[in-house]
């Protein structure tokens, strides 16, 4: 904090006079006191600000499920409600582990960390608890990105497989280089040894966060195949509608809330004056955090309402949700050092950038569900390049500390190498996920531990794997009384629903 | 902030020291203290700049959680056949409001300085030179925006299940770049001619309209313009049969109802005591425990009060009047009972609450008979609820504000409830703010409803309605439980031919099982 409150007794002593020392002891005492109460005001202030941010992106787990339960059929809406559960849980005992320490156990050589493995010689002076709730919040946000792409057609032992060893490994060795002050990519590193002279900027995650998940959700969704009846055999693309549109826009407003501790609370600390005395501190940008998330996401929302009346004939609610959620997942990178006006262009450019992912994927017959590793994956991506062109230099200094003569945004007049370490980002993000998630999945499949049989695809996992279906509406509706408890198929004659 | 600031004169305090040796010793010793107490008084200028945003910035994601619960609210209480209409106006509502509060809302609203009518000061539009000064942040700019859109999700309610989705985006629009700016300028900001916090002295009646957190500046505007469009396009087919006797058209999930109301109510904890704006302030150097962290927590414990009277008065009511107990109206009481005690939530005592809350309930059931009698449909009774209850609030403040609790929130010695003793000017300020909203949201969204229904742009056609406008506009049913239901695998020649509107069936098939 700038401006400490110092005292030296002996130096006031003998301004003060010859029989001053009582006098000065005192004062000195007294701004002693004063100095530490501000010191644990300041930390009382930070934790709060921290912890009820990391409340706020662990609503959005509950998002998340909400969206991905009202994407899928019904048949398999407790199969995928169960993978987003297990994410969460699985994730907090893995991150605890070792995910936490491979990710911020400082100091290390730029690859991946090394100390407080299950949280040993914990809290440090820079990160305490809820910098770790914090982070774990991040890591189950990844692994349930990817559970949207291979929905509806994995088995449940292979959710648990690679979502272990993504919010255990993968994604904490990403976060390292990015974001811990040792990393390699990282514009923590001290001024002369960051990548290009400026580090990637990815202040909350559209790299590290939402292109991880995208991509590793890519490989699954490749590697296991379309759902049955998506495509047909002439290659015409057939919609597998969700099954409530209620849940999906539940699910989309919760994450909204959430981002608003995915996006600002990435400052961790809001006690940080620019300049000691003045209204303009952290806390201001913050706020134009919050607002540049919101304008983005708006943004994208009115342009995919729009785009898809254009393309489709009439106004679609989940497109204009997932729409709405690209605009997040591409104002991430850059919330912080942009302006607001420039906010609204990377929610409009996250809405084009999405619709025509999802035209590609049609064109190559790729499934996915709850379109994930295109709205991550793409407008993730699209929101790493969009910081290279706009990013504001008064911005930068602010969050990343000053630097006379740093790189910014290139359409701001910074020059290229920003973008150029933004690009080198998105290209080491992609490459690192396929190398270790592509492989993962590859083996999984090998094993035949991946896709599930074509008739549990058909009847519903639900009714297979999770003891019945997840709705009973109707007294006489409840079949699970039917099922023999030994085989996945009921007793009765009842043909599988198809 | 504490006006208390810490200063300190290097001359002033060097004199008093100068009985120790010398004279230049003295004025070092006072240097060093005095920029001591500098550094000290800048920490805490920080401190409670972190503070206050924290609060606020909080505060604020709480009443944006308002729309996920009105989203849900509205779902459930229109049939399924029109459930993805009425979420995505919600959606829109919160999108299209932060382009258009963001251009020009905010600054019409808050813009200063400017005359009292509207603001105008150019660095607020599009927020070009924000933030300008101290007590207005991005925070700020957030909070309030998330106040716009709830104003406009309101009116959605009263026209919903019959509206072309073209006229929500004009009015919606308007109504949060406009028309509620205007109103809300007029009465929070410091230039508002009849704003309680009015910096010129020149209040209205001496008193100026206490509206802490908007019944009449959120609930009513937005409950007003919904009268106007629900007047203007009539009742939806079916609702009042030929003889005049109504019938209820029941929302499909009563689950959703329940999601939205206590999403709802979790959000009005940043609504109410959201309001204050900052928490970091002492109300009484005797009392240090006292500040206004306590009138904040008195707010929320006024809004919680108010909507549970509300909601058990509501629950008994109806147990006599309609013979069982029911979930809907109790949940709608409820928020009847918070929209109430939004006007005085900060400015009356926790026993005042309960009146409100319990008042409320009967006019809510009151405009409710009322309206039947009138014909008049509403499918979220928004207009009753946010118009009625809204205007009772604003009443209810001018007959029950405390004087303590008036003078810390709007400093000076200015009239009070008129039964706690405190004469009727603020009452009189209060009814003026009534008439003043209706009168300026009826000239404002009546004629723009009036245009768009001119236009033919306001209501659907008889056969989309009774299809329902989601098979109609919006690609397709909103559910979809078995396989079997999902249109979409389907040649489209074939769904065309399963609607069939009949004169007493409400949905098509496939038929929801809910």
């Amino acid at each position: 904090m700038s401006g400490a409150i110092t005292c030296s007794a002996a130096d006031l002593a003998t301004l003060l006079g010859p029989n001053a020392t009582a006098a000065a002891d005192y004062i000195c005492g007294q701004l002693g006191t004063v100095n530490n109460k501000f010191t644990d005001a300041a930390f009382a202030i930070d934790n709060t600000y921290l912890l009820f941010s990391a409340y706020l992106v662990f609503a959005m787990q509950l998002g998340f499920a909400m969206l991905c339960a009202g994407s899928v059929r019904a048949k398999n809406t407790m199969n995928i409600m169960l993978t987003n559960v297990l994410d969460a849980a699985a994730g907090g005992l893995f991150y605890y582990l070792f995910g936490y320490a491979f990710a911020f156990g400082g100091s290390s050589e730029g690859f991946i960390g090394r100390h407080n493995f299950a949280l040993r010689d914990f809290p440090t002076p820079t990160a305490d608890y809820s910098f770790f709730l914090y982070q774990w919040a991040f890591a189950i946000a990844a692994a349930g990105i990817t559970s949207g792409s291979i929905a509806e057609r994995t088995q449940f032992v292979a959710y648990l497989i690679y979502s272990s060893f993504l919010t255990g490994f993968v994604y904490p060795v990403v976060s390292h280089w990015f974001w811990s002050p040792d990393g390699w990519a990282s514009p923590f590193r001290s001024a002369d040894d960051r990548l290009f002279s400026t580090g990637a900027i990815d202040f909350a995650g559209s790299g590290v966060v939402h292109m991880v998940g995208g991509i590793a959700g890519l490989w699954g969704a490749l590697i296991e195949g379309p759902r049955r009846g998506r495509f047909e055999k002439g290659g015409r693309a057939i919609a597998l509608r969700g099954h409530s549109a209620s849940l999906v826009v539940l699910g989309t407003f919760l994450l909204w809330f959430g981002w608003y501790g995915f996006n600002p609370g990435s400052f961790t600390k809001i006690l940080v004056p620019y300049n000691s005395g003045s209204n303009y501190g952290q806390w201001s940008g913050i706020g134009r955090t919050a607002v540049n998330t919101t304008l983005s996401g708006c943004t994208a929302a009115l342009t995919t309402l729009f785009g898809k009346r254009l393309l489709s004939g009439h106004w679609n609610v989940t497109d204009v949700c997932n729409g709405l959620l690209g605009g997040f997942a591409a104002i991430t990178a850059g919330c912080s050092v942009v302006e607001p006006w420039a906010a609204i262009v990377c929610g409009f450019m996250a809405s084009l950038v999405l619709i025509g992912c999802n035209k590609l994927a049609e064109l190559v017959q790729y499934d996915d569900p709850l379109e994930a590793a295109q709205l991550h994956g793409g407008c993730g991506a699209w929101g790493l390049i969009f910081v290279g062109l706009f990013a504001k230099e008064k911005y930068l200094n602010e969050v990343y500390g000053a630097t006379p003569g740093r790189p910014y945004g290139l359409f701001m007049g910074g020059g290229g190498k920003l973008l150029g370490a933004q690009l080198v980002q998105i290209l080491v993000i992609v490459g690192w996920v396929s190398a270790t998630m592509g492989t993962l999945f590859f083996i999984l499949k090998r094993l035949n531990l991946l896709r599930i049989s074509e008739q549990h695809e058909m009847q519903g996992m639900d009714m297979t794997r999770h003891g019945g279906f997840a709705y009973i509406y109707h007294d006489n509706d409840d079949e699970s009384h039917r099922v023999d408890p030994g085989s996945p198929f009921p007793r009765s004659a009842t043909p599988p629903r198809v | 902030m504490d006006t208390a600031t810490t200063t300190c004169s290097a001359v002033d305090l060097a004199a008093l020291l100068s009985s120790s040796s010398n004279s230049t010793s003295s004025l070092s010793a006072a240097t060093f203290l005095c920029s001591q107490i500098s550094n000290i008084s800048n920490k805490l200028s920080d401190t409670t700049f972190a503070v206050d945003n924290t609060y606020l910035l909080f505060s604020a994601y709480l009443v944006f959680a308002m729309q996920l619960g009105f989203a849900m609210l509205c779902a459930g209480s229109v049939r399924a056949k029109n459930t993805m209409n009425i979420m995505l106006t919600n959606v829109l509502d919160a999108a299209a409001g932060a382009i258009s509060y963001y251009l020009f809302g905010f600054a019409f609203a808050f813009g200063t300085p400017s005359n009292g009518f509207i603001g105008r000061h150019h660095s607020f539009f599009a927020l070009s030179s924000y933030p300008e000064r101290p007590g207005s942040d991005f925070s700020f700019f957030l909070y309030q925006w998330a106040f716009a859109i709830a104003a406009a999700g309101i009116t959605s309610g009263s026209i919903a299940e019959r509206t072309q989705f073209v006229a929500y985006l004009i009015y919606s629009t308007f109504l949060t770049g406009f028309v509620y700016p205007t109103v809300s300028h007029w009465f929070w900001s410091s230039d508002g001619w009849a704003s309680a916090s009015r910096s010129d002295n020149n209040l209205l009646f001496g008193s100026g309209a206490i509206d802490f957190a908007g019944s009449g500046v959120v609930h009513m505007v937005g409950g007003i313009a919904g009268l106007w469009g629900a007047l203007v396009e009539g009742p939806r087919i079916g609702r009042f049969d030929r003889s005049g006797r109504s019938v209820a058209l029941r929302g499909h999930s009563a689950s959703l109802v329940v999601l939205g109301t206590f999403l709802l109510w979790f959000g009005w904890y940043g609504f109410n005591p959201g309001s204050f704006l900052t928490i970091l302030k002492g109300y009484d150097k005797s009392r240090p425990y006292y500040g206004q962290w306590s009138a904040v927590g008195r707010t929320a414990v006024t809004t919680t009060l108010s909507g549970c009277t509300a909601a058990l008065t509501t629950l008994f009511s109806k147990r006599l009047l309609a013979g069982h107990w029911n979930v809907i109206d109790v949940c709608n009481g409820l928020l009847g009972g918070f929209a109430a005690i939004t006007s005085g939530c900060a400015v009356v005592e926790p026993w005042a609450a309960i009146v409100c809350g319990f008042v409320a309930s009967w006019v809510l059931i009151g405009f409710n008979l009322l309206a039947k009698k009138l014909k008049y449909d509403d499918p979220l009774e928004a207009a009753q609820l946010h118009g009625g209850c809204g205007a009772w609030g604003l009443i209810f403040t001018g007959l029950f504000a405390s004087k303590q609790y008036v003078n810390e929130v709007y400093s000076g010695d200015r009239p009070y409830g008129l039964l706690m003793g405190g004469g009727g000017k603020l009452l009189a300020a209060q009814i003026v703010q009534i008439i003043v909203i209706v009168g300026w949201v009826t000239v404002t969204m009546g004629p723009l409803f009036y245009g768009l229904h001119k236009m033919n742009l306001l209501r659907i056609s008889a056969e989309d309605e009774m299809a329902g406008m989601d098979m109609t506009r919006h690609g397709g049913f909103a559910y979809a439980y078995n396989d079997e239901d999902d249109v979409s695998t389907k040649p489209w020649g074939h769904m065309a031919g399963r609607v069939e509107p009949t004169s007493r069936s409400s949905t098509p098939t496939p038929t929801l099982t809910v």
